[in-house]
């Protein structure tokens, strides 16, 4: 029992002698900068997990476990930042939490409102470095002294853009989604404004009749060419001076089909007549207005735009590279309502069986040394399973262009 | 890497709650630390035109050696990991022989007995190989899980068969019910069922795939905006609990039945109503990779990757095999909940 302790004392102060410690921070700065060479990933997250465990396996307060942890989040932050991550999201205070006890989650709190007000004192070296901080969750949740904080420290970085830290404050995703879903809905639930449907006369990009020419001459040519073959080519004229407009009927047929209400069918179809120019769905946005008077209903988006990509952009992580790497300690084996819509597709989620304040380099370096291996293979062969760089998710439209495209090999 | 002295001086200043250092105190230790501006790669680069860099050779020096690191860090890892990867096949294969199933269900629910708990909704995610046949063989993965989960469900027919090489004769075997989002039940022929059973479990199938995850959520959004537009609903009264409702719905309750013979009835008793949150996430694969499962019903779902614990432990292909199955169960039984309190 001395020996050990003895032992851990010597350790301690070998480790915390000059020689050694410059060493050590050689070393790191050696592994960090190798790291740089390969490709690294965009966006990592990070659910900081048993700060809570390590206080009580060390005999300390909990308040003293989560100002380690706040340690080894700066040792963590630096390590990424300067290999060359872009965004790091981490995991800082769920709602649930907000059930703990009173004592703890004040304390958490008045942390977070002293190290976002120390933040805003060294606004230069935050300017200087390009740090963009972002605080991500329901603020409205927040004591007015910390959400004072808050937005302060949030606005004195928000035009740096090099390196963003997001941190989620009283944060869970199905929140997060639940907003995302009720911000779309707003946007589309509000009337396009007139100035803007008035200002310009719809966009006619190709002129149909020019390209019923066109169709009939190429006829022609080729009934010149071979004649014998003469009615069956004019009835592929007439059929295709028919699909001419081709692309004009699809998207008023799609919105038959996909309003069932019927009161916003009707909204639609009299804009879509109108402007019967060959539009994907996307562009129903300009109203043809021109005839119609002011009395009718007022004109809104189509629904049927909402994409996937719709839903992302409202998210809190709206302009964030896609989700990489999420790492948990702790060995807790869940997700915990954290980034739940952004991991779930291409993300490498890492459960690490280590307490957060313990957490380091020396643990760290094999994810991503394991990532990286995982991407230079996938990229030598795109067909193996891990593939990271498949493309988005197969939208609607282009799929609609494929088919505008067979039906032009068609003719 | 702060120094212990430094590190020293600043938890004395977070005891007291940031009070006995100023800001000046404070960027004067920060700032050895601070990497130079000047060495910044992408801040500002018409400044760096201006600067000349002041050791060319020593950072060219650097950069090589960092390069080198690199080029030694992944040939170690490598090495670990092929030996890691030789030592878990040479474990799997033992392991294999020790716990196999032998098509019998009174051996699977003796290797399961002695768990602590049972996950009451156990989730797989499986991905669709490369091969020809990948749907058999997906087909034949996804029957012999649920045979492998009864005892303790195109494919219904495989499945069947699958039930009765475990089972024997259709009386024992367990009432299945497949299902998947926005289709009918689907269900046993009634006249073996319910006459004779000898068996009274009742298993659930539900086939989810990647469309149900991100798809699902912009079907309700577009519902919802509809409903706005037209006056029906305020995007005020969109809260979790509606969403939540919403999205459960969809993976839990069938709309109608339909049995063998293709008639369609209303959904009747005996089906039981799935609980939506998962308990359990097999993923059967070298890492952990969601590949678009759906995201709302996993915030509390254990995940368990048969791949290996650490993210490095890579083998190619993970083939779907019971004693992968059996592990994840005991770590399941294993691990401990904490529900963030």
């Amino acid at each position: 029992m001395s020996t050990s302790t003895s032992l851990s004392r010597f350790r301690k102060w070998l480790l915390a002698s000059p020689p050694i410690e410059f060493a050590i921070s050689q070393v790191r700065d050696l592994l960090v900068g190798a790291l740089r060479q390969g490709p690294m990933p965009q966006h990592i997250a990070f659910v900081m997990d048993g700060n809570r465990r390590f206080a009580r396996s060390h005999g300390i307060e909990t308040v003293e476990g989560h100002n380690l942890g706040f340690e080894a989040l700066a040792r963590i932050l630096e390590v990424c930042y300067k290999s060359g991550v872009k965004v790091v999201t981490i995991y800082a205070f769920s709602i649930e939490n907000f059930k703990r006890s009173k004592f703890e989650v004040d304390a958490l709190m008045e942390m977070a409102r002293v190290k976002l007000s120390q933040m805003a004192q060294h606004g230069e070296i935050l300017d200087r470095y390009g740090a963009k901080v972002r605080v991500l969750g329901r603020l409205d949740l927040l004591r007015p002294d910390v959400l004072a904080a808050v937005n302060r420290a949030v606005d004195m970085t928000s035009k740096n853009g090099d390196c963003i830290l997001n941190i989620c404050f009283p944060y869970t995703s199905r929140d997060e989604i639940t907003s995302a879903i009720r911000d779309t809905v707003a946007d589309y639930s509000a009337p396009l404004s007139s100035t803007r449907s008035s200002s310009g006369s719809p966009r006619t990009p190709f002129c149909e009749t020019h390209i019923t020419q066109n169709i009939r001459a190429q006829a022609l040519n080729t009934t010149n060419i071979k004649t014998e073959d003469l009615p069956s080519d004019t009835e592929t004229a007439s059929a295709s001076s028919g699909e001419g407009g081709g692309p004009k009927p699809t998207p008023n047929h799609v919105y038959e089909n996909g309003s069932s209400f019927s009161s916003s069918s009707t909204l639609h179809l009299p804009g879509q007549q109108e402007n019967n120019s060959n539009k994907p769905p996307a562009a129903s946005e300009t109203p043809g207005s021109d005839s119609s008077p002011r009395k009718e209903p007022p004109i809104f988006l189509s629904p049927e735009s909402i994409t996937r990509q719709t839903l992302d952009a409202h998210l809190f992580t709206r302009d964030n590279p896609p989700l990489d790497l999420l790492v948990r300690t702790s060995g807790v084996e869940r997700l915990s309502d954290f980034m739940l819509w952004q991991c779930h597709e291409e993300t490498e989620i890492v459960f690490l069986d280590i307490l957060w304040p313990d957490f380091d380099l020396w643990h760290f370096l094999p994810v991503l040394i394991g990532w990286q291996r995982r991407i230079s293979k996938s990229k030598k062969n795109p067909d193996a399973e891990g593939n990271f760089d498949g493309g988005p998710g197969v939208s609607d439209f282009p799929e609609d262009e494929d088919v505008v495209v067979e039906k032009v090999k068609d003719l | 890497m702060v120094s212990q002295r430094d590190k020293e001086l600043f938890r004395d200043d977070v005891r007291s709650r940031g009070t006995r250092l100023s800001a000046v105190d404070r960027e004067k230790i920060l700032n050895p630390y601070l990497p130079d501006p000047a060495d910044l790669p992408s801040r500002a680069p018409q400044r760096r035109k201006k600067i000349p860099r002041k050791t060319p050779i020593r950072s060219f020096i650097k950069s090589q050696l960092h390069l080198l690191t690199y080029a030694i860090l992944h040939v170690l890892y490598g090495i670990v990991i092929r030996l890691f990867q030789s030592y878990h096949a040479v474990v799997d294969r033992i392991f294999a022989i020790i716990y196999y199933h032998h098509r019998t269900p009174q051996l699977i629910r003796k290797d399961v007995t002695s768990l602590k708990r049972l996950p009451g909704h156990l989730s797989v995610v499986l991905s669709l190989r490369k091969e020809d046949d990948a749907l058999a063989i997906l087909m034949d993965e996804v029957a012999e899980l649920a045979a492998w989960t009864s005892s303790i469900p195109t494919l219904h027919h495989i499945m069947t068969s699958k039930l009765s090489s475990y089972y024997g004769t259709p009386g024992q075997q367990p009432t299945l019910q497949l299902f998947a989002p926005h289709h009918p039940i689907f269900k046993q022929p009634e006249g073996v069922a319910l006459s004779n059973k000898g068996n009274p479990t009742t298993l659930t199938v539900l086939l989810l795939s990647a469309t149900d995850g991100r798809e699902t959520f912009v079907d309700l959004t577009k519902t919802l905006a509809e409903m706005s537009q037209s006056g029906k609903l305020l995007p005020e009264h969109i809260t979790l609990e509606l969403v939540d409702a919403e999205i459960s719905e969809i993976t839990t309750r069938p709309t109608t039945t339909v049995s063998v013979d293709g008639a369609t009835r209303a959904p009747n008793q005996l089906i039981l109503p799935v609980k939506p949150e998962p308990d359990l996430l097999l993923v059967f694969g070298p890492f952990l990779k969601l590949d678009g499962y759906p995201p709302w019903h996993i915030r509390l779902t254990e995940m368990f990757c048969t791949g290996g614990r650490s993210s490095g432990i890579a083998i190619a292909d993970e083939a779907v095999e019971y004693h992968g199955f059996l592990r994840g169960l005991w770590h399941y039984a294993g691990a401990q909940m904490r529900f963030g309190r």
